[in-house]
């Protein structure tokens, strides 16, 4: 591009502030904790490519994944205005299944294509399947719960009826299940409304080169940060635990090629997939080598298309970084994601050991639960992630007690947990001397205890529970964490049922320590 | 209570101390440099010569205290099993995708958090008492460690506070904050935050406040908070949480006074200082907001709602890795500041005015600086060279980028709330507001804007037409709300009988939300059924079939005070540079204020 472009930053607020307000109307209106008190959401606004153009601050998993949902409700549908598709099929542009994505189409006055399109994610508390929270230990995709291609929830305005009756009827808080999905819709309004300002302002010719010269701009600036990346082959690879069925570690690898202003990342060699859920589909793949190299970009770059662009990803189908039907997939967007930012970092941080820190505690510790809730006799889904230890930094200790990497979700206050669920929650602490020694220290993990009021089915998802989170630059690997019932180790994956009195302990790894600890002196 | 002969308003600000003094029917402002190490040192001086029987005053000594980590050695207290609460926090990481990011901050050592032996349900029953012995051990233990202010934050407190009123009584002759006083409401970290900052800064603003009582020869001091409304001296140095952020709010209640006797409804009021701009939004009533930050730490009590962006006059352009124009939020601040201030090398927002002739460069701060305009011109000139481009479209870029960061911030108290930001008016003060103040209500859409007369000391003038208000809020979940309301009157009336203002009305609120949300709408009590229109202009849709539920109950308890009236005569004073824009008229008004129109 010849010349400055001085309005760039003008539209960069304009857009990134639609994609803001659609998240603002998601979190407030919605049902479910998940949303309303845990963040897991996202929203995003696409040029007429189906390209990204802006998103909120919002989840890094869904971020870089989200393209894939709207190319694939574009594969199958002709979007007409006031259309909403929605889909979770893992196989067709979804995740795993608890992530619902809605998906629109904006229309200008004088253009029968669309203009722009918008959509959302959001993590629903149940979506039915084997077990309560849908997050379970499953062999085949048809047991974690009800699997949806993309299908018109809205044609031309009206909501149809038979396709959410179908879905309510498969979902264990069907008026929760409501109540989100309306949240969901009310976000697209309030997207399409504010583009459709935005661009009877500006006019929609100046509102498309701007969007060109945005992708363009996080494009260069990712170009320019390769440069700085000494060029050669850095080759990297880290486990899962097991996939919960006995498997042996799973290995995922990475070989990264630097060649000047361009990264070939090739995971090729990574495990075949496996019996249970921690297979992770391709767009879960893109979105964490996406998240790493963002991460790499001092300046707060806008996170949209151009960021990849200069990036090739490599992977094998059929290999659990790109699983094929009909594999279950719950834990690979929420465990599998972290181990690749792990193996890709673990790369990184060969070439730029002063800029990569060790690795951070890698398991999102995924507990779901449901019952029937005495007070109410009615059912009760609910879902959390746990933080854990950040690994240490070259320059500072890692942080304790926070989600990392691919997560960002909240806590649900022990208060507000208590007023919903029939839980008690008896401990919720930092854990002491988790985090691996260095120069300078992994942070510490977490401690979380419940006490169930009732009969509760529960599913955990968690991992590094063998493997565990490595140092940098000489500093040590943290404490795997530990998931107990009633002081009673459990797996790392599985499901489980507890009585009323029964307590769960989770215990969360912390992360790596950077550097060679100092040695006391006599 | 007879009518005062002669009022103060003061506002403490970092660079300034400004006063608005009000002689029987006369007005005029002044204007110091503040004492930071002793703010009261500029209020004595400049008072010498004033025997003012009621002074307002809007100090930022708990907002300093808390930034700069200067509060009082505090401890914490909470339910056994739950002290690192305030370290985790939400659990979240600030910054999504910068591995360098600086850890939380900490105001409490790990070594005065203490856990108390209790446990209360969430619908307030005793699952493990607090036992008298084991609640005077702990007391013991506080006392040990060195604690000079106590924040206690137990579990459910809001519905059953028992425990932390025992706590409270072991603790007599420290200084005592308890959550379900200071914010009686579900969310244990947010609750714990408040509580805990209260703690912290509270002691020095009791000193700070008696200090200045003491040296103040004559004549009532009352202190000014954030809801816009001011307390006696000793509530506010029980409460000092009520006071952070009071210095924008005295803007945001000098504009609206200004607007209502200019015959405004609907402002925006729009301040923009040197590093950062301030706006609020008043529609014949203020805009609350029950979920600000300072720093990184929640704070829950109600405040104006006035939202903040990291872009003013001193902000520094710059070109980005990717050879983007950006501007802010890194500022210049008053040293180096920008390049016409002869010393700093970096363009700033204001040299892109000066250079566009939007600064008389003779009158700056009432001639009291002249600025080097030359120096921005040949930094102007290769900046511009470098990237091929004529100083005076790089100029206006950078206002253009300035005007779109605060085009933001208006939009997230207008638009994302539900208004249309058309039907209002542009208030603007600050250094640099009026600079910028017809291009952005352009941009918006707006057809008028206010330049006030009195726009230097705005804070301290809204500070004189303050009530005397103060908020109290209970969690209602599983009560019923009427009772609750009647348990607050009575709570407020003790309050204000202690204070001599017996005068007191009352203002139901209550926070509704349908099951099973977790955001509530604050709307008037009597009139409930506003709900659904309320969720609807705010989000876009409503369920109104849907059961809607009270979960707190908020009283508001105003006591009139003696108000300022703005259309008396006063002293003149200079308008910081105002840029009119081709298509823009402007008068004058009867008070002196300039009003700018556009068709």
């Amino acid at each position: 591009m010849s010349g400055l472009n001085l309005e760039l930053e003008v539209f960069r607020n304009i857009f990134l502030s639609i994609a803001d307000e659609m998240g603002i109307v998601l979190r407030r209106t919605a049902f479910s904790a998940n949303i309303k008190e845990r963040l897991d959401f996202s929203c995003a606004v696409y040029d007429r490519h189906a390209e990204t153009i802006a998103m909120g601050d919002h989840m890094p998993v869904h971020l870089g994944a989200m393209p894939f949902s709207v190319a694939e409700a574009l594969r199958s549908y002709t979007i007409d205005p006031g259309d909403i598709v929605i889909l979770n099929d893992p196989f067709r542009g979804g995740t795993h299944l608890p992530d619902i994505t809605s998906v629109s189409a904006v229309f200008t006055t004088d253009d029968p294509e669309p203009a722009y399109y918008l959509a959302t994610r959001a993590h629903h508390a149940d979506v039915g399947g084997m077990s309560p929270g849908s997050m379970p230990l499953a062999r085949e995709i048809y047991q974690e719960g009800l699997r949806i291609p993309p299908v018109k929830l809205f044609r031309r305005g009206e909501i149809q009826n038979e396709t959410l009756d179908l879905i309510l009827a498969n979902v264990r808080t069907p008026e929760e299940r409501r109540g989100d999905l309306a949240a969901q819709v009310a976000s697209h309004r309030i997207g399409e409304r504010r583009l459709l300002a935005a661009t009877e302002k500006y006019g929609r010719g100046r509102i498309s080169r701007q969007m060109d010269a945005l992708k363009d701009y996080t494009e260069r600036m990712m170009r320019v940060r390769l440069q700085g990346i000494p060029d050669g082959e850095y080759d990297f690879e880290d486990f899962l635990d097991d996939d919960g069925f006995g498997s042996p570690p799973v290995r995922i690898h990475c070989r990264l090629t630097i060649c000047g202003d361009r990264a070939l990342v090739d995971y090729s060699g990574s495990a075949q997939q496996q019996r249970g859920g921690v297979n992770a589909n391709l767009s879960i793949t893109v979105a964490a080598t996406m998240y790493c190299f963002r991460c790499l970009i001092d300046d707060d770059a806008p996170f949209n298309s151009g960021l990849l662009r200069p990036i090739e990803v490599l992977t094998k189908p059929g290999s659990v970084l790109d699983a094929q039907p009909p594999a279950s997939v719950a834990a690979g967007n929420v465990e599998t994601s972290q181990r690749i930012t792990d193996t890709l970092l673990g790369a990184l941080q060969k070439a730029l050991p002063e800029k990569i820190p060790a690795a951070s505690a890698g398991t999102m510790n995924n507990l779901s639960l449901g019952g029937i809730d005495p007070l109410t006799g009615l059912p009760f889904a609910y879902y959390e992630t746990i933080a854990g230890g950040m690994g240490a930094r070259p320059t500072a200790d890692g942080m304790d007690a926070v989600q990392n990497h691919m997560t960002n979700s909240l806590n649900t206050p022990v208060e507000a947990l208590e007023h919903l669920y029939p839980l008690l929650m008896r401990r919720y602490a930092i854990r002491r001397g988790s985090g691996g020694e260095g120069k300078y220290r992994g942070g510490d993990g977490v401690i979380r205890e419940f006490e169930f009021l009732t009969d509760t089915d529960f599913a955990l998802l968690s991992d590094r529970r063998q493997t565990r989170p490595y140092g940098a630059q000489g500093g040590h690997p943290s404490q795997p964490g530990q998931n107990l019932l009633n002081g009673n180790p459990l797996p790392s994956k599985g499901h489980f049922t507890a009585g009323a009195g029964d307590r769960l302990t989770i215990k969360t790894p912390g992360g790596g320590g950077f550097g060679r600890p100092r040695v006391m002196e006599p | 209570m007879p009518n005062p002969h002669i009022q103060v308003g003061v506002d403490t600000g970092g660079t300034f101390t400004d006063f608005l003094i009000r002689d029987g029917e006369r007005y005029f402002a002044r204007k110091t440099r503040s004492t930071p190490d002793d703010p009261a040192r500029a209020i004595i001086k400049e008072l010498a010569d004033i025997t003012a029987d009621e002074i307002v005053h809007g100090s930022t000594v708990a907002t300093n205290a808390l930034l700069e980590r200067k509060g009082a050695r505090t401890a914490f207290v909470t339910t056994e099993g739950f002290e690192d609460i305030l370290e985790i926090g939400r659990q979240n990481r600030p910054e999504l995708y910068n591995f360098f990011a600086a850890s939380r901050p900490r105001l409490i050592p790990r070594n005065l958090t203490f856990g108390a032996p209790e446990r209360i349900l969430h619908d307030g029953s005793v699952e493990r008492e607090l036992t008298d012995e084991a609640a005077e051990a702990l007391a013991r233990r506080i006392r040990e460690a060195g604690a000079e202010s106590v924040a206690v934050c137990l579990l459910h407190s809001y519905v059953n506070p028992a425990h932390e009123q025992l706590l409270g009584n072991k603790l007599e002759r420290l200084f005592v904050s308890l959550s379900h006083k200071i914010l009686p409401e579900y969310r244990e970290y947010e609750r714990a935050s408040t509580t805990v900052v209260n703690a912290y800064v509270s002691p020095l603003m009791d000193r700070y406040l008696r200090r200045l009582d003491q040296r103040l020869t004559a004549g009532r001091l009352r202190v000014f908070q954030s809801n816009g409304g001011s307390i006696s001296t000793r509530a506010a140095g029980h409460s000092a949480i009520h006071t952070v952020l009071s210095g924008p709010a005295g803007g945001v209640l000098g504009a609206a006074a200004v607007a209502r006797s200019a015959g405004f409804k609907k402002i925006i009021s729009f301040d923009m200082g040197g590093t950062s701009t301030d706006v609020s939004l008043y529609d014949n009533g203020f805009t609350y907001t029950t979920e600000s930050k300072i720093g990184d730490f929640p704070i829950r009590v109600p405040m104006l709602d006035i939202h903040s962006v990291g872009a003013g006059g001193g902000s520094i352009t710059y070109l980005d890795s990717a050879g983007a124009l950006r501007v802010g939020p890194r500022s210049a601040g008053a040293h180096p500041g920008p390049v016409c201030y002869g010393e700093g090398d970096e363009i700033t927002v204001t040299d892109a005015n000066l250079m566009l002739g939007r600064l008389d460069p003779e009158q700056f701060l009432g001639g009291r600086m002249p600025l080097d305009i030359e120096r921005t011109r040949r930094r102007m000139t290769s900046f511009a060279e470098s990237v091929g481009t004529s100083p005076n479209s790089l100029a206006k870029a950078i206002i253009q980028i300035a005007n779109s960061n605060m085009e933001r911030a208006i939009r997230a108290i207008s638009v994302e709330r539900g208004y249309d930001p058309r039907d209002f008016a542009l208030l603007s003060f600050g250094g640099a507001g009026p600079q910028h103040a017809c291009e952005l209500a352009a941009r918006l859409e707006m057809k008028t804007v206010i330049v006030p007369q009195h726009a230097g000391v705005l804070s301290a003038l809204g500070m004189l037409s303050a009530d005397c208000v103060r908020d109290f809020s209970q969690s209602t979940l599983g009560r019923n709300v009427n009772e609750v309301f009647t348990e607050l009157e009575a709570r407020a009336s003790r309050e204000f009988d202690a204070e001599g203002l017996p005068q007191v009305h009352f203002e139901r609120q209550v926070d509704l939300r349908y099951e099973g949300q977790s955001f509530e709408i604050t709307v008037p009590a009597a009139d409930r059924d506003r709900f659904h229109d309320a969720h609807r202009k705010r989000y876009g849709y409503d369920h109104s079939g849907l059961a809607v539920e009270a979960v707190t109950a908020r009283i508001r308890a105003v006591a009139p005070l003696d108000k300022i009236d703005l259309d008396a005569p006063t002293q003149a004073e200079t308008f910081s540079s105002v840029y009119i824009p081709p298509g823009w008229a402007s008068c004058g008004d009867a008070a002196g204020n300039l009003i700018l129109t556009t068709p």
